[in-house]
Formats: C-alpha cells, structure tokens, sequence
C-alpha cells in the first residue's frame, strides 16, 4: 500500500539486502523520506495550584518551549511552515493565543499555527498530525507540541452541560463519569489490587528520584524564567524553573498505602496513586531526513507510525493495551523488539493493568518515572514523552520505543520512535 | 527460436503469466501501472488465433496486481491477487467488475493458486505475512496459516489436496497438512531452512568435489511443486540460485542447485511434460530452461569418503534473452507438443515460444 515499502522491498530484491523482512530490521533503516526529530524538549513540570508555574499562563509556557527549540536545533524559524498544539483545557481550543506565543518565541507571522485537543493524547496527535502532514507533501518542516497549565484552567467548567439526548444514551452518558469513578471501578472489576498499584506507583517516585538526581532530565528539560508570587509573602520575583518539583524522595509502598482512597470508602485509587495536576509545555521538530541533512540539522530519532484507538468510555484506562498492539500490526513489531515503553501513569492501576496484560517487563516501562512522580499536564504529556524517550534510549544505547496513553472518554493512542 | 509470437501492455508492466487449465489457445496477464509500485493494475485475457494474440478481455483494478490463477471449476473464471490485500474473481462473461471480492489480507496478495485436485478452493498469500484458504462462493476466508513475515508464494501439492507449500522472506519453505490437527502450529508440518548447511555429522560435497556449506539467509520469491514426483519442490528468490528440496527430508539440505541467473529469480515452473524440466525467470531479463539433473548419470564420485551425500548441480539448457526488462512471469502450455512456454517482463511484453527451439542440440 505504501509506495515506498514496496519500492525498497523491490530494491533489497535486487541488492540482496534482507532487511524488507519487516518488523524491527526495517524501522531501523534509514531512508531519505523517513520523518525524523531534530529536537525535542519540555519545560519542567510543576505541581498545579502550587508549583513554581502557579502563576504562568500556558501561553508563556508553550513560548518558552517554542523558543528553546529554535535555540537548541539553529533551525532559521522561518523554515518551520506549521505547528501543532495540543491543548486540552483552553477556553476557545487556545488557538488565539497560541498563534500568538509562536510570534512571542520568535517565529515570524508566516509561520501557521494551530491546536488541537484529543484529551490527554492531545500532545502525541499534534507530533502525529505534523509527522503525517510533511510525510503527505502539505509542508516541509514542522513542530508538534502540547501544554497545559492546569494552575490556570483546571476547573469544573472543563465539560459542558450533557444535553438530553446524550444522557438518554447509555453509553454516551457514560463519557462524562469522572476518571477518578471509573478508575475506582475498573482496578475493582479487573482485580487490581491496592497493594499493586500502591507498589507501582511507588517505583514511579523512586525512579524519578534517582533520575532526578542523576541528572538525567537536564537533557530533555528546558529552563524557564517565569513570575511567581510567594505564597507566604505575596512578593512577586523571577525565579528560574528547570526541575520537576512534584518528585517527593521516600515515597514507599508503605506510605502510600496509609493514604486514605479517594473515590469509595474501600476504594484503591488516592492522590499518591494517580497522576498528579500539572503545569508543563513540550514540543518536537520534525522534518524529513532529506531536509534534515540539507540543513545541517541533528538528527534525534525518528517517528515511525501511531495508532488510534476507542474502547469503552467506562474502561478508558485500557487504551494503551488496544493501540500498543495495533501500532505493532502497522510496524510488524513484537513487544520484545521495543526497548523502552513510555505509557502515561495516568492512574497506576491502569497502566499496570495494560503492562500485565501485554506481557511487558516492568524494567522496560517509564525507566525515569512516570505521571504519577512528576505529572501529567494534560495536552502536553504526549509531547513530553517523546523527549523523554528519545533521550533515555540515546543514554542507554538503546533503539526502538513506544510511546502511549489512555484517553479520557474511553481511546488510546500508541506511537513508536527510534532514536539515532 | 524462428517463432516467437508477441503481445504488448502498453502502460501496464507484466508480473504473472498463466495459461488456461481448458483451451490451449488462452492465457491471461497480470500486469501493474509503475511496475507496481502505485497505480492500477490490468488483467488482460488474450486469445491465440491465426491472426496472432489478441485481447478476449480486460479488467482494470484499483490497485497493482501481482499474480493471478485460472478457476479449475470454471473455464471462464480467473482469480487475482490485488496489491490493496484483496483477491478479485473474474468471469469472462461479466464486463468491467469481479463477480467477487475477497478482502482480508492487511497488505499485498503477492500470490494466489487454486486448488487443482478437488478444485473448490485458492489460496493466497501476502506480505502481511499470512497464507488464507478461501471457497470462491464465500468471501470469508475459510483458514488462515500464519507464516509471520512476507510470503511471496504459496502452493498447493498437485497430487494431495490437503497439502500447502509456502515460501517468504525469511528464507524459510514451510509445508502446511490440513489433516493434521490445529494444534498449536496450525496445520505446519514441515519447515525447511532453504539457506542452512544440512543437518548430520558432515556436510555434503557438490560435483566439483566442494563441501557444501549453506548460505547467508536470502528473502525466497518464488516456488514450484514437481508435477511428477510429489515429494519435490524447487524454490527460487534474491540469491539468484534455484534450488530443488525433498520434502521428505527437511534437514537434508537441497537435492540440486542451479546456478546461473545474475539477479533473483522472480518465478520457477516445472514442466508438466517432463520431471527433470524446470524453467525460471529473473530480474537478469532472461528465462532460463533448465535439468535439475535427476534424470542423468552421476558423475563419477572424486573423492573415497562414502559418508559425504552429493548435492547434483543442475544443468542449463537454454537461455532465452529477448525480454528487454526484467522477467516477472513465466508458464508452460499443457498442450501441444509439450515445449511452449510464456513470459511476460517488464517490458510490457508477453512473449509466446517454444522452450524446444532454446535446447542445445
């Protein structure tokens, strides 16, 4: 069906080159039509409501990213024809003033922009859309990128009024029940345990504590300089933020499983458990590696292909087990051919429950932590963990990674990348 | 090679030839727009007559086609292998359209066959990686086996109808018996490493006196079920070598080895008129006709140690270079005096001759 796959697979006929068996050997070449990273960063992400971004408008956060991309690759900005944001809490998609940080951060009035919002996935589809648009000819050069400032624009207006008929439909109905319910529901259904979850969630904080203290988020994280007023003293100062503050060191199985649960008396979900609400910005340039090398750019990664998929709205936490395995089928992959998996801790029963299923090793999930340790910014996790897996693979020497989240409403979403 | 007779696909570039199970003057070509690469696909249906070859039929498709396989029920019916994943039957008698539609390979049939003993099956194979079992009244897929990598042909035993041979990229040729239960390999009876050095404490020699040591794995495109001797099978594909295995020994390496083509064998075909005739073509724009040697006296044996196995080398009988592109198809007639062959390439040719006028006299 591809064009080009059955071009190569007729040039390795001829060469006697055996790659074209497909699966990892083939995603592993490099081709000049291949859509690669040249560079890939987030903002540190910071505790909604408290944390050292309180008193940042996601608009400055995404600006910051924007301009730490046009800093760290050299790209001239305007060669960038389009970019993506995914943005989930935004009044009005955030479209006016995200086409007006691009300017902020130095893109000029040629550059177009756009937001998008597929929930929590938001981030990966803007990287995704982008990829596909320079993969179909639309443009050349690209970002995609997600933010979200939940400081700012988490609130119970975030969901509209259901109207009548949506709330006569059983399963439409189901869409609004709030993720901390469901969740409840689903660890109890499918026998995920208290202990299971408190224990998961507790190597989430202990991996992003040695990370964090190794270091190994200084690659990926770009520094900011934000206003933030003192809570104690009311003084507004410049502060620079460049480490994720929601890490808390001594987190153990043990002492979260003192936290009483949030959602039902004998419930299994608490605060310590799931993500935590965030403030974060990411983004990714991308191009094609025949224009990455024209430029003179870096080449990072690459992005390889993604998947999409709907589940039941009640049973949204399984998402990554139906799109993990329908983004193999597209990349004829096998879970023990991807070294690292990055799969949004939205709530640790959830992603457990998908890695248990799949039959993924727990060394090979989230190896620097996850949502649960730093957050979860909404639109911008799915662009924060392209960084972060494309920097882990580079330190480790490893290759082949998936990223993947559930989506709120019941869908999942699963890419794969391979670093260079 | 006084007379060759010559059709055109102007626009469309050849990959499958197949003559008529029924009459001995038709044949039908699969050919692809862009040599397959994107584009539409045409089946076309020609008719031998005394004016030279001439088009019964054509049928345009979305997509590529690869391979096609003439009905054994139906003289009128064809069946075609789409590069979108699906087969399409044909019926000379209905204009424009398939009479069905069989879509379920994820990615592109590469091949298609029918059933030729009790005739009420085809099966196809696709770069998904799969092999599907259909009855042309159905468009579910009856069976699939599972290959797990780009299967670029597929077979049916020609004495055994129960019995499925397929070939794919990993160098691998897997027999498949449907009497055997489901079990946990689903039908695979036999798989047999087509570049391994043979099992067992020494390696075979080849007439040259050699050791025979296997090869580096190569992606396999092609293979071919002896139509007299039903336990053996030639296989063919990017190393350029063709070779002949007994099915019956799946670690004993090959029985022959023909050397010769420059570039990967595309097709193999036994004749059906002798059981040492095969014939192949290449990338390397010729067809080729070939012995596999089992037919002639072995040479005599240069060197004491008994417990060394021969492996026969082969012997080309002919070289037919007029193709200008690369050679995609090939097929013999099963009629007349048992020598005529087609062959289509990519040079938007079929050409019709008799594989007599190539041998060495």
């Amino acid at each position: 069906m591809g064009a080009l796959d059955r071009l190569s697979a007729l040039g390795n006929q001829l060469s006697g080159a055996t790659s074209s068996a497909g699966g990892r050997a083939k995603i592993l070449e490099k081709n000049a039509d291949d859509i690669v990273v040249t560079a890939c960063l987030r903002t540190a992400i910071t505790k909604g409501g408290k944390g050292q971004f309180k008193d940042t408008y996601a608009a400055d956060l995404m600006a910051g990213a924007l301009r730490g991309i046009i800093e760290r690759s050299g790209i001239n900005p305007a060669l960038v024809e389009d970019i993506c944001v995914g943005t989930v809490l935004a009044p009005g998609g955030g479209a006016t003033e995200m086409r007006a940080a691009t300017l902020v951060a130095g893109f000029p009035e040629s550059v177009s922009v756009r937001t998008l919002n597929r929930q929590c996935s938001s981030g990966l589809q803007a990287c995704v859309d982008v990829a596909n648009q320079i993969g179909a000819g639309m443009i050349e050069i690209g970002i995609g990128a997600g933010v979200e400032s939940m400081s700012t624009q988490y609130g119970p207006g975030a969901v509209s009024e259901f109207s009548d008929l949506l709330e006569s439909h059983p399963e439409a109905a189901n869409c609004k029940v709030p993720m901390g319910v469901l969740t409840e529901a689903m660890a109890r259904d499918r026998n995920i345990s208290r202990a299971s979850q408190d224990a998961f969630a507790a190597a989430s904080f202990q991996k992003a504590v040695k990370a964090q203290a190794a270091g190994l988020f200084r690659d990926e994280i770009m520094p900011l300089k934000v206003k933030f007023e003192d809570p104690k003293t009311g003084e507004t100062k410049e502060i620079v933020v460049d480490r994720d503050d929601g890490i808390r060191d001594g987190v153990t199985a043990e002492s979260l499983g003192k936290i009483r649960a949030a959602f039902a008396k004998d419930g299994s979900v608490h605060a310590g458990n799931a993500s935590q609400v965030s403030d974060g910005a990411a983004a990714v340039l991308l191009m094609k590696r025949s224009t990455a090398e024209r430029l003179g750019q870096t080449i990072i990664g690459k992005y390889v292909a993604a998947s999409i998929v709907g589940v039941k709205p009640l049973l949204m936490g399984i998402g990554p087990w139906k799109a993990i395995p329908k983004v193999f089928e597209l990349t004829g992959l096998t879970k023990d051919d991807v070294d690292v998996f990055e799969i949004n801790e939205a709530f640790a029963s959830q992603c457990l429950w998908c890695a248990n299923e799949l039959g993924i090793p727990q060394e090979k999930i989230n190896p620097k932590g996850g949502a649960i340790a730093f957050g979860h910014p909404l639109g911008c996790t799915g662009a924060r963990q392209v960084s972060t897996l494309l920097y882990e693979l580079k330190r480790t020497g490893k290759q082949v990674g998936v990223t993947s989240m559930c989506v709120g409403t019941g869908m999942g979403m699963a890419a794969v990348w391979v670093a260079e | 090679m006084a007379s060759m007779l010559e059709f055109r696909t102007p626009g469309f570039n050849p990959y499958a030839v197949k003559y008529s199970p029924y009459y001995d003057s038709r044949l039908a070509v699969a050919a692809s727009a862009n040599y397959g690469i994107v584009g539409n696909g045409r089946l076309f249906c020609l008719g031998l007559s005394a004016a030279g070859i001439q088009i019964e039929k054509t049928f345009d498709t979305n997509d590529a086609l690869y391979d096609l396989a003439w009905s054994e029920i139906n003289e009128n019916q064809l069946v075609v292998a789409c590069g979108d994943g699906s087969l399409k039957l044909f019926d000379l008698a209905v204009d424009q359209f398939p009479v069905m539609n069989f879509h379920e390979h994820k990615r592109e049939t590469f091949s298609v066959a029918w059933n030729p003993i009790t005739k009420d099956a085809f099966i196809s194979s696709s770069w998904d990686g799969t092999v599907k079992i259909w009855s042309p009244a159905r468009t579910a897929s009856l069976k699939t086996l599972p290959i797990g990598c780009c299967t670029y042909s597929t077979a049916f035993s020609p004495t055994n109808p129960h019995i499925i041979s397929a070939v794919s990229s990993d160098s691998h040729l897997r027999i498949f018996d449907l009497r055997t239960p489901v079990s946990a390999k689903y039908h695979l009876a036999t798989v047999i490493p087509v570049h391994a050095p043979p099992a067992g404490p020494t390696l075979p020699r080849l007439a040259d006196g050699q050791t025979f040591a296997g090869a580096m794995p190569a992606e396999i495109l092609t293979h071919d079920w002896n139509k007299y001797n039903d336990t053996v099978i030639a296989t063919g594909g990017v190393d350029r070598v063709i070779r002949t295995f007994d099915i019956r020994n799946p670690q004993g390496g090959p029985l022959a080895l023909l050397v010769g083509h420059d570039y990967a064998v595309r097709r193999v075909a036994w004749s059906p008129h002798a059981s040492d005739i095969l014939i192949s073509a290449s990338y390397d724009m010729t067809v080729r006709v070939w012995t596999d040697g089992s037919t002639m006296a072995p040479p005599p044996s240069p060197i004491v140690n008994n417990n060394n196995t021969m492996i026969r080398t082969g012997a080309q009988l002919g070289l037919m270079n007029r193709h200008t592109e690369f050679a995609t198809g090939v097929d013999w007639c099963l009629f007349g005096l048992g020598g005529w062959v087609a062959s289509v390439g990519w040079d938007e040719r079929v050409l019709l001759w008799d594989a007599h006028s190539l041998l060495r006299r």
